[in-house]
C-alpha cells in the first residue's frame, strides 16, 4: 500500500512504502525522510503521555533508534508504518511510566512550554496546554493513548486502530467517551471521568 | 447500525475534516443537523485541546535530534556489518574480504606493477604476476608471459646490481630460471594445466634453497601431447582441428625460441656489464646469478631444440653459448 504522508513543515513523503524498503536495503537518506515525517507527531504523542519536554526528546530519539534497528524485520501485513512506529512509542512510554512510577516527576509546566518566547502568550498556552494536559491525566488509559494518538500524534482512526490493536468501531468509541469526559473534566467536573 | 455506533462515525467523520482544515464545526452540524447538539461540544473540546497539544519541539531539537540520529544509525549500521559478517561463513568472510581488498587496491596494483625488489609494493607485483599465469587460459599465451616476466627479472637484476644488492639479484635469478622452464615446458605442451604461483615465481620469503625443483611432466601425458590420433579417439568431431593447432602451437614454439635465443645472448652481457661496477664484496654472489640465469636460458634452449630444431634457434643457442 502507497500511503502519502505530511510530515512537519509540510514536508511531502511520497511512497512511504517505497521508502520503508529503501531502508532496509540500507539506505540511510530513505530513513532520514520517514524520520522527517514522523519527528513531529511522535514527539508531540510523547510528550502528551510523559508531560517532560526533556524526557520526551530522549524517548522520541529512542523511537528512531529502536524503529532504525527493527525496520529490517519489519512487514508490510496490512499494518501502515505509523501504527508500527507509533507502538513502538508506545512500548517505551509504558516501561517509562513503570520506572517513573519509582521516582518524582517533574512538574509538567516547568518543562512544556520553557522555549516559549512571548510572555503573554507563555501564560495563555501554558494555562491551555496545562488544562488539557490535567484533564488528560484524568482519563483512562485508553482513553488517554486515542486522544494522544490522534490529536498528538495525528494518525487516522485506522492507524490509531492498528497501533492499539483494536477495531476501528471500538477505537471511534473510545475516542467519543474520551473527548466527552475530556469536555467535563475542563469545565471542571471531577465526575466526568469514565472508568 | 445502531445510533451510538451511527454518531461515533460520525463524530469522527467530523473530525477527520476538521483535522484536515476540509470543514468548520459550523459546516459539520449544518451537514448533521440531528446531531448538531450532541457534536458541538465534542468538536468545540477537541479544537481546544487539539491547539493545547500542537506542541513545537523548535528548530534547534529538531536539529540536535537529526544530528544524534545520523550518529546512532552510523554506529547501528557498522554493528549490523559486523554481525553479518559475525555468522558467515568463513569462507565468505573472506571472499568479501578479498573483494574489498582488490575493489580498494586498484591503483595499488597499478602502482606495483613497476615497483622493484626491497619495495613494499614487490610482493604485490609477484602476486598479481601469478593471478595473470593462473588466468591465462592456453599453454602458448601462458610461456609467452613467462618471457615477458623473464625479462622483467631481468630488469630488476640489473636494478639490483646497480645497487650491489647481490641477495635480490639471487632471488631474480631464481626467478628468471623458474619462468624459463615454465616457458620451455608451456612450449612443448609439456606444462601443467595450471602452474602454481610458486613455479612461476618463488614469494619474496623464499631462500634460494626453498625454491621448487622443476616438476616432472606429467606421468600422463595430456591428449595434447600425444598428438591428434589420440584427440581423435576422444572426440572424434576435433579431429579435423587437430593439425591446424599442431601447427599453430610449432609456430608459437618457434617464436619463443627465437626470443629466449635474443635473451640469451642479450640479457647475460647486460648484467655483466653492470656487474662490473657492482661493490667488491658483491661482486662473487652477482657473477654466480648471472651464471645460474645463463645456465637456465641454456637448459630452456635444450629443451626446446630438441623438440624443435629449427636453425634460427640451433643459431640463437650457439651464439648464447659463444658470448659466454
Amino acid at each position: 500500500m502507497a500511503v502519502i504522508v505530511t510530515g512537519s513543515g509540510g514536508y511531502l513523503v511520497q511512497d512511504e512504502q517505497a521508502l520503508v524498503r529503501r531502508t532496509q536495503d540500507g539506505d540511510k537518506d530513505a530513513f532520514a525522510e520517514l524520520y522527517e515525517a514522523y519527528f513531529d507527531r511522535v514527539y508531540r504523542y510523547v510528550v502528551v503521555r510523559i508531560g517532560n519536554r526533556a524526557e520526551a526528546e530522549d524517548m522520541t530519539q529512542q523511537v528512531f533508534v529502536k524503529a532504525y534497528k527493527s525496520i529490517p524485520s519489519f512487514k508490510w501485513k496490512g499494518a501502515p508504518f505509523s501504527a508500527w512506529l507509533f507502538r513502538i512509542a508506545h512500548n517505551l512510554v509504558v516501561d517509562f511510566h513503570r520506572k517513573e512510577s519509582r521516582r518524582p516527576t517533574v512538574p509538567l509546566e516547568e518543562s512544556l512550554v520553557a522555549s516559549e518566547d512571548d510572555l503573554q502568550k507563555t501564560v495563555e498556552r501554558q494555562l491551555d496546554v496545562e488544562r488539557v494536559m490535567q484533564a488528560a491525566r484524568r482519563l483512562t488509559a485508553a482513553q488517554r493513548e486515542v486522544i494522544s494518538l490522534r490529536f498528538a500524534g495525528g494518525l487516522a482512526i485506522a492507524e490509531v486502530a492498528r497501533a492499539m490493536g483494536r477495531s476501528e468501531g471500538a477505537v471511534k468509541a473510545l475516542q467519543h467517551s474520551a473527548i466527552a469526559s475530556l469536555r467535563r473534566i475542563l469545565l471542571g467536573g471531577e465526575n466526568g471521568v469514565e472508568r | 447500525m445502531s445510533n451510538a455506533r451511527e454518531f461515533n462515525d460520525i463524530l469522527d467523520e467530523c473530525l477527520e475534516q476538521l483535522l484536515a482544515g476540509d470543514a468548520t464545526v459550523e459546516q459539520c452540524l449544518e451537514r448533521y443537523p440531528a446531531y448538531a447538539a450532541e457534536l458541538e461540544p465534542l468538536l468545540q473540546t477537541i479544537l481546544t485541546a487539539r491547539e493545547a497539544l500542537a506542541i513545537d519541539p523548535g528548530e534547534e531539537l529538531r536539529a540536535r535530534a537529526r544530528y544524534r540520529l545520523r550518529a546512532e544509525m552510523d554506529r547501528v549500521t557498522v554493528r549490523r556489518w559486523w554481525s553479518v559478517l559475525n555468522w558467515q561463513p568463513r569462507w565468505a568472510v573472506a571472499v568479501v574480504a578479498v573483494l574489498a581488498v582488490l575493489l580498494a587496491s586498484g591503483s595499488t596494483v597499478l602502482a606495483a606493477d613497476s615497483s622493484m625488489p626491497g619495495s613494499p609494493l614487490y610482493p604485490v607485483k609477484l602476486a598479481t604476476e601469478n593471478v595473470r599465469l593462473a588466468l591465462t587460459s592456453s599453454d602458448v599465451a601462458r610461456a609467452e608471459l613467462c618471457a615477458a616476466l623473464a625479462n622483467r627479472r631481468i630488469a630488476e637484476m640489473a636494478y639490483a646490481i646497480e645497487r650491489g644488492k647481490a641477495r635480490q639479484v639471487e632471488r631474480a635469478a631464481e626467478r628468471l630460471n623458474a619462468h624459463l622452464a615454465m616457458m620451455s615446458r608451456l612450449s612443448l605442451g609439456e606444462g601443467p594445466a595450471q602452474p602454481t604461483a610458486e613455479e612461476a615465481a618463488p614469494s619474496e620469503e623464499k631462500t634460494a634453497g626453498e625454491v621448487p625443483a622443476e616438476k616432472e611432466s606429467p606421468e600422463k601425458p595430456s591428449a595434447a601431447a600425444e598428438g591428434p590420433s589420440a584427440v581423435a579417439q576422444e572426440a572424434p568431431g576435433r579431429a579435423a582441428e587437430a593439425p591446424a593447432e599442431s601447427a599453430a602451437g610449432q609456430a608459437a614454439r618457434e617464436r619463443l625460441t627465437a626470443l629466449l635465443g635474443e635473451y640469451a645472448v642479450s640479457h647475460p652481457a647486460k648484467l655483466r656489464a653492470l656487474a662490473e661496477d657492482a661493490p667488491e664484496s658483491a661482486r662473487p654472489a652477482i657473477e654466480r646469478a648471472i651464471e645460474a640465469s645463463v645456465a637456465g636460458y641454456e637448459r630452456a634452449l635444450d629443451e626446446l631444440g630438441s623438440r624443435s630444431a629449427g636453425p634460427q634457434s640451433e643459431n640463437s643457442r650457439s651464439e648464447g653459448k659463444g658470448r659466454r
